[in-house]
């Protein structure tokens, strides 16, 4: 049926030692995390490209630890999500563990891993979005004069000016750190598929500590699947700068200002894609408008 | 590239592209035409597969990943005891998947069983990859409990050797 294909090699390192040297041998090569964004491609077999090469990091052992402490938990970028709800469920942001539970089946979830979700080739994930409020930092692995270096990085400071991932030439994301975070507002939502209609599908998170009525230290991030992550600071600032309960005027005023600075960045979303972003923003404006109306327990 | 593994009890050296698909593998080079969908990676989740005990969609399995492991596909696990487990769950219930998606839900109900899960959130959500509507998710969450009972009381009956 696919008769004078060439078969990739795929190289198996055993530890982060080997990898380099492999990278060294092969710069050009495709690193292969859990695979179920590469194979859900249209495209994923059979290969177009001749002399392909693979290098498959499920058997890298250092990249399969986790762990924790009172303060962080830290993923290997080969720890699966299924693996990370199930030993963190209880102590993870909401963000992060809604946006694993949102994926759906255990069976996609179980093969699909926190480093693959981060570092996607040509397209992005709802996970960098999330961690990116979750002030989520990441341990990049890169090549330097021929030897492996690392360097801890927000997740913030990979996004390129398109609002993309972008990891240095051969760069690799080894670990994932995540603060367990102490923000009393934690906000997650994903409309459409971004695996089977990324046209139209749009991601939010957004992260904040309301007391009484003003937002400390609010995040936000939209995520569109064919464009990327749109983070501002500025965006941030609106939000901080705000007094809740919001009424529809001001709702229409913040919905305006964070629309122009989208647009500014992604002209090319879609219209249901703007409808899809104005829905999942007032949904925060009236999450955020009950909890600030709602008296905590402890004060009635 | 060659790849020794095990599909459906056979012990196998399979000489393939090393990115093929296990559903294209089941389909072309197993000759399972029948039982194993190849949607392309559209996430149908009727290409469920058994690996390692596991319910995975073959499609996202790539040759290489399959190196030293079992592989059962439904043509194999209909004859087995589990298998029966499950059908008793299904006429305790009283529902049964259509023909279309028989294969996969089935494969996806033993992976729950065996594991041993209850929640009914969980069940659902596992078996949201199936998009076939022929079953209520009240009917898949009694059949999971009803199947995990029948495997409990057959293990007591039976208990294994050590």
């Amino acid at each position: 049926m696919y008769k004078g294909l060439s078969s990739p090699n795929i190289h198996t390192p055993k530890n982060l030692g080997e990898y380099a040297s492999i990278v060294l041998h092969y710069p050009m090569s495709t690193l292969w995390g859990g695979g179920t964004f590469i194979m859900t491609r249209p495209d994923a077999y059979p290969s177009k490209t001749m002399n392909a090469e693979i290098i498959y990091l499920g058997e890298v052992e250092e990249l399969h630890r986790f762990q924790r402490n009172d303060r962080f938990a830290e993923f290997g970028a080969m720890v699966t999500l299924d693996e990370i709800l199930s030993t963190g469920k209880t102590v993870l942001p909401k963000a992060l563990t809604d946006n694993i539970q949102t994926i759906g089946s255990r069976l996609i979830t179980r093969k699909a891993t926190i480093g693959g979700t981060i570092a996607t080739k040509g397209f992005t994930t709802s996970f960098p979005g999330t961690l990116i409020v979750l002030d989520a930092t990441a341990e990049v692995r890169y090549m330097k004069k021929k030897r492996l270096h690392s360097r801890w990085m927000q997740i913030t400071r990979l996004l390129d000016r398109n609002g993309r991932i972008s990891l240095p030439s051969n760069g690799l994301i080894s670990r994932v750190r995540i603060a367990f975070s102490e923000k009393n507002c934690h906000y997650f939502n994903e409309i459409g598929s971004f695996m089977l209609d990324p046209e139209n599908a749009v991601a939010a998170a957004f992260t904040a500590t309301l007391d009484q009525d003003i937002l400390i230290n609010p995040r936000i991030a939209f995520t569109y699947p064919l464009h990327g992550v749109c983070y501002s600071r500025d965006i941030d600032s609106i939000f901080s700068s705000l007094r809740f309960p919001l009424d529809d005027e001001e709702v229409d005023t913040l919905e305006s200002m964070i629309f122009t600075f989208i647009e500014s960045s992604f002209p090319d979303i879609t219209p249901l894609q703007r409808t899809r972003t104005s829905g999942i923003m007032r949904q925060i404006i009236d999450d955020l408008n009950e909890k600030a109306l709602t008296v905590p327990a402890e004060e009635r | 590239m060659k790849i020794d593994c095990t599909i459906d009890g056979k012990t196998l050296t399979l000489s393939l592209n090393s990115d093929k698909p296990l559903s294209l593998i089941l389909r072309e080079n197993m000759g399972d035409d029948g039982a194993v969908n190849h949607c392309n990676g559209e996430m149908c989740g009727l290409c469920t597969v058994l690996v390692d005990g596991k319910a995975m969609l073959s499609c996202m399995v790539p040759a290489f990943e399959i190196r030293g492991k079992t592989v059962t596909t439904f043509d194999s696990f209909r004859r087995t005891r589990n298998m029966k487990d499950i059908e008793k769950a299904y006429e305790s219930v009283g529902r049964y998947p259509c023909t279309e998606c028989y294969a996969s839900r089935s494969l996806i109900f033993e992976s729950l069983i065996d594991e041993g899960i209850t929640d009914p959130g969980e069940i659902l959500k596992e078996l949201s990859i199936v998009r076939c509507p022929c079953m209520d998710p009240e009917d898949e969450i009694m059949i999971v409990r009803r199947g995990i009972e029948i495997r409990r009381k057959r293990n007591v009956q039976r208990p294994q050797l050590a």
